[in-house]
């Protein structure tokens, strides 16, 4: 009942929105408009497309009423982009013609990868602001060296059997590390959860296996081909039984690791997260996106990213304390994207959410 | 020109925020809230972000600090507002829709095939002979065991080929015949970039009795090291992930996917084309060596029974032999063309 109260008291939490509101009709405005002036320029204006599609898609991003933002200028993309093509075509030049030189890129790349990681998560994260305060990386070359390569090297040679817990170590790894303005995340996600999942998705894989030869006799029970003229067994199986599966599966370990994650991760005294991703809606949601995208000829695309984001936020929750605006931004320095696009054009794909 | 826009203020370097009211008059910029002014500074002294369909105004101050409007549609007269208009444009997202998949296609299919074909010339001799070294030196590793058949065979076939390539005022040396056994390949010849010719025990075997197909076969084979073949393709896969990766640098997962099966459909049509003028190749020298154009039909028909046979008891593995078919032109056809070629 005294004064003191109020600043002994818990901190007060106050449940605000999360919300997507792109519009698909505008964004593939945007998109297609932008994939055609990208080949006309021959590529360069590329830059200028990512940055484009990037601010749309951050933009219709907001928790709270406020938007994030990317930050990143397309002159910065573009001269890493330049970067990586020569890294790149270099790589793609030698190996093709001298088919030996794999050796050395492969061991050159197994050096190079954690630094890769490091400069495209923290370009990622540093381009990005909430309330004009941007995110950070803040993991070393060493930890991300003993932990994107010696633990799934770990988990590959116990057969497997670590591999769960490697893939926690890595998110782990990448959470903690991640910081908005002076505020660090802690995570509390526990081993015992991955491993549930890997299981689950181990199991229906098994089913999935026993699904599937259990559709090509049936189908070759019932021979198709004498209906349709030709041979339609293998796209059936595809289309039918494979590909629901195969996204199934994946879905399976997106949802409950993602749940797991935004609940037993928080910005300590700042922000709670919430999610609440379902696994069959998802499943859904993915395989019709694939269709579409299939059947459209790649200009379903920007509607399926639509969807995606909205049910995203649809599915998550956030509590702020109602006393955050206290978040100091502390990084001033400019950052090259080269790690970033080197790290996109050689397929590395990092992100924990 | 003045203009008032409604939003919130970012403070600089931290996350407090207050909504207010951004004046624009001529030069000067100030930022109103509660009719109070809580930040004054001129129009050289900020920056504003091109505008995007559907994204509110952001105003950037020197000092760091933010202001978004409220209104997603209004704009400043200060920013630029050129891309947006082209994104706006109906008529250009329409023309686009078309026109990406024609300069795609077009690109693809016949400026790819153009580039890697004139390059293909500039590159020095060095490279093809690298490339057939190595590739060579892996392929012994790992699917060419040493043969099987005896050494008269072998000798047999070696000098056929030797005597061969004397006649029509081709290199031994560049044109040098091995032979192996291999299970990977099955009855089956190839040659690499720098002339080796490799032919299997397999294939030897199933044409034991016809050295003329033999030779028509070997004689396709160094058609493509002629026409530098590999390197071209070689040369196309090469330019097209890198214009695919420059054109989309942004795309991800499926679009990728789609424009690279695209790709490797033009590059399966691409090698057809290849075997064709391999074949032409093959059947002009059996021609200036005095043989029938029919020894090249044989050898595709020893195939084709080959396949009938492996038809017949079918569900069983595919063999390496059919392997090898698909890439190459519907064999039937090429035999027509061969005894076309023969009257």
């Amino acid at each position: 009942m005294d004064v003191n109260e109020a600043s002994n008291a818990e901190v007060r939490f106050n449940k605000v929105d999360v919300e997507f509101t792109g519009q698909p009709k505008e964004y593939f405005g945007i998109w297609i408009v932008n994939i055609m002036l990208s080949i006309v320029t021959l590529g360069i204006y590329s830059a200028w497309a990512t940055v484009r599609n990037k601010n749309y898609l951050y933009g219709h991003t907001k928790i709270d009423g406020h938007a994030f933002s990317y930050l990143a200028k397309p002159l910065q993309i573009l001269k890493g982009r330049i970067f990586a093509l020569i890294l790149f075509a270099s790589y793609a030049v030698l190996t093709h013609f001298y088919p030996i030189t794999i050796l050395p890129f492969i061991l050159l790349f197994i050096v190079l990868f954690p630094w890769l990681i490091v400069k495209g998560l923290a370009f990622r994260l540093r381009m990005t602001s909430y309330r004009n305060v941007r995110f950070d990386f803040l993991g070393t070359y060493k930890e991300t060296f003993v932990t994107f390569i010696l633990f799934p090297l770990v988990g590959f040679f116990t057969i497997y059997l670590a591999m769960p817990w490697a893939l926690k170590k890595i998110d782990e790894y990448v959470l903690s590390n991640t910081s908005y303005g002076q505020k660090q995340v802690t995570t509390y996600i526990e081993t015992s959860k991955y491993y549930l999942t890997v299981l689950l998705t181990v199991l229906v894989g098994i089913v999935a296996v026993v699904a599937v030869m259990a559709f090509m006799f049936a189908s070759a029970a019932m021979d198709f081909s004498t209906f349709f003229g030709f041979n339609v067994r293998v796209d059936a199986v595809f289309i039918v039984v494979y590909l629901p599966l195969l996204l199934l599966i994946k879905s399976i370990y997106k949802v409950r690791i993602r749940n797991h994650i935004f609940n037993s991760s928080e910005f300590s005294d700042l922000a709670e997260f919430k999610s609440d991703m379902r696994i069959v809606p998802y499943t859904l949601l993915q395989l019709t996106n694939v269709l579409a995208i299939v059947c459209s000829l790649g200009l379903a695309y920007p509607w399926a990213e639509i969807r995606t984001a909205r049910y995203l936020a649809f599915s998550t929750q956030a509590r702020l304390n109602e006393h955050a605006d206290t978040v100091l931004d502390t990084m001033s320095e400019r950052q090259s994207a080269f790690g970033d696009e080197a790290a996109d054009a050689f397929d590395i794909d990092i992100s924990a959410i | 020109m003045k203009q008032q826009l409604r939003g919130t203020y970012y403070f600089p370097a931290s996350n407090r925020s207050q909504l207010a009211k951004l004046l624009v008059n001529g030069d000067s910029v100030n930022l109103y809230s509660e009719q109070q002014c809580i930040f004054a500074t001129d129009t050289c002294q900020l920056s504003v972000a091109s505008a995007i369909p559907g994204v509110a105004v952001e105003v950037t101050f020197a000092d760091g600090g933010k202001f978004v409007a409220e209104d997603r549609s209004v704009r400043l007269s200060l920013g630029s507002v050129r891309a947006e208009r082209l994104e706006k444009s109906n008529k250009l997202i329409l023309a686009s829709i078309l026109l990406v998949p024609l300069l795609l296609w077009f690109g693809i299919t016949v400026v790819m095939p153009k580039l890697a074909a004139a390059s293909v010339d500039y590159l020095p001799d060095s490279v093809a002979q690298q490339m057939g070294e190595q590739t060579f030196y892996a392929l012994k590793k790992t699917i060419l065991e040493p043969s099987q058949l005896e050494k008269e065979v072998q000798l047999r076939v070696v000098q056929q080929w030797q005597q061969a390539l004397e006649q029509l005022g081709l290199p031994k040396e560049k044109f040098q015949l091995h032979v192996f056994k291999s299970d990977y390949f099955g009855a089956n010849a190839l040659a690499l970039p720098d002339g080796t010719v490799v032919i299997t025990d397999e294939l030897l075997r199933l044409l034991a009795e016809k050295p003329d197909a033999i030779l028509a076969i070997l004689l396709h084979e160094i058609g493509h090291v002629q026409r530098k073949h590999s390197i071209r393709m070689v040369a196309q896969s090469l330019s097209n992930t890198i214009a695919i990766s420059v054109v989309f640098g942004d795309i991800e997962g499926l679009g990728e996917v789609i424009v690279g099966t695209g790709a490797a459909l033009v590059q399966n049509a691409f090698s057809r084309n290849m075997e064709r003028e391999a074949d032409d190749f093959a059947l002009q020298k059996l021609a200036e060596l005095g043989k029938p154009a029919t020894a090249f039909a044989e050898a595709m028909q020893s195939f084709l029974a080959i396949q009938e046979r492996d038809n017949k008891d079918s569900d069983k593995q595919e063999t390496s032999l059919i392997q090898y078919l698909t890439t190459h032109p519907d064999i039937k056809e090429r035999i027509e063309k061969a005894i076309q070629y023969g009257k």
